[in-house]
């Protein structure tokens, strides 16, 4: 079976988030994939965060547990993908950051073939519904990744929903790198 | 026949903020000729600095103990499971179809000592669990401290963590000069690894951090050296 690395990075302030990227990192486990998890820093003053309840705390351990996304993370992965909060969309500085760092990769073309997603912590069921996910997701597609969105999973639980996701996402990565399509040069080739 | 593996063989690396021994390859340590006895796979003795641990990673198909052997571990994992344990407690999570967790020295002032076990299972694709039993220290004084035992064996020794894998895992404390002696049954295979002090074996000198696997031998005859050394026996097909 093919070895398929799929990169899953978050932002998250009081764990909700967290939780939808770990059951889409768990799909993509189940599915076989090797995972790394990043998480994307909010910078914001003391204030701001202890402004919020479970915040602080969890922004402690969040910060004990993962580190940021590296170049060398977007190059490892077959699959990228990115768990915003509903709120977000592309316009938190530490995702422009993200994606500034993923720009710098496919202007190598270094992205060709890749698989991307993204989602927020939104109702399940809902497809790509919410506008900032679907400004995300154009983002992504500017970027020359394979879109694989979330689709219409079953409504009910957010956590069901991202886990068949992940499983989802690294099966049509793998696809594809079995085909030898994700190669860039299947598609220069191509008559 | 016993082979010994002596501590200063195992692989090392040292990043700072973790030291760690490894009995088998394991990440950026690899040896052919050390990958494992039997189903046993990893042995690594971590010392982990106060407040660092491992951030969330995925594990799948595999049976993975860890023994405290000095401070306390904080597990948190996908399952839901949320602990924090010290010494004198047998933690067991069965991968299976795919588990991520994290682990870190609940400590923000002392370095943890810790064993970490990796048993390869019988089966693939189990529904992932996490067990942890924690036990009075004077059971495993001077005797066999069952710690885990394949599933649906009928072990009549008190509560251990159950695997998927014909393999039992006992812990032991001998004091200077006290005895203890077990029969392996015809065909089995084990593996002793010393976890403090020191312990000999059919007279065979054992240091902390030495581990020897056993084959085609039954009656095994340990002696503590001095006061409190501890070790893990695998009992294995």
């Amino acid at each position: 079976m093919q070895d398929i690395n799929t990169l899953v990075t978050f932002s998250s302030r009081t764990g909700s988030t967290e939780k939808l990227a770990l059951a889409f990192a768990l799909g993509a486990v189940q599915a076989r994939a090797n995972i790394r998890l990043r998480w994307l820093r909010e910078n914001v003053d003391d204030r701001t965060v202890d402004g919020v309840s479970g915040w602080r705390g969890n922004r402690d351990r969040m910060g004990r547990e993962y580190i940021a996304p590296r170049e060398v993370d977007f190059l490892w992965a077959d699959a990228l993908v990115i768990a915003m909060p509903a709120r977000d969309g592309v316009s938190s500085p530490e995702l422009k950051t993200y994606l500034d760092g993923l720009k710098v990769v496919q202007s190598a073309g270094k992205l060709s073939g890749k698989v991307g997603t993204a989602f927020t912590a939104e109702p399940a069921g809902t497809g790509i519904s919410d506008p900032a996910l679907v400004s995300l997701c154009s983002v992504l597609a500017g970027l020359d990744l394979v879109l694989v969105p979330p689709g219409l999973m079953p409504a009910g639980s957010a956590i069901e929903s991202a886990r068949l996701h992940g499983r989802r996402v690294t099966e049509v990565a793998r696809d594809l790198r079995q085909s030898g399509r994700a190669d860039p040069a299947s598609l220069t080739s191509a008559p | 026949m016993i082979v010994i593996r002596r501590s200063a063989e195992r692989g090392h690396a040292d990043l700072g903020w973790i030291n760690s021994y490894y009995t088998f390859s394991f990440a950026s340590y690899y040896d052919p000729a050390h990958m494992g006895f039997r189903a046993l796979r990893v042995i690594n003795e971590d010392r982990i600095a106060a407040g660092r641990g491992f951030g969330a990673h995925a594990h799948r198909d595999m049976e993975i103990l860890t023994y405290v052997l000095d401070g306390g571990l904080t597990h948190r994992d996908s399952m839901g499971e949320i602990q924090t344990f010290g010494a004198n407690t047998i933690q067991a999570m069965s991968a299976g179809t795919g588990v991520i967790h994290s682990e870190f020295n609940a400590s923000a002032q002392e370095a943890g000592h810790f064993l970490q076990i990796w048993i390869e299972p019988a089966v693939m694709d189990v529904e992932p669990s996490y067990q942890q039993i924690s036990f009075d220290p004077r059971e495993k004084r001077g005797r066999f401290r069952l710690l885990a035992a394949p599933q649906g064996s009928n072990h009549h020794d008190s509560q251990a963590v159950t695997i998927h894998q014909d393999a039992f895992v006992y812990a032991s404390v001998l004091g200077s000069g006290e005895n203890l002696r077990h029969k392996l049954a015809p065909g089995r295979h084990a593996w002793v690894q010393i976890a403090l002090g020191n312990v000999s074996m059919n007279g065979e000198a054992l240091a902390e951090g030495d581990g020897a696997s056993v084959s085609a031998e039954q009656d095994l005859s340990f002696t503590g050296g001095q006061d409190g050394s501890e070790f893990l026996f695998f009992d294995l097909v």
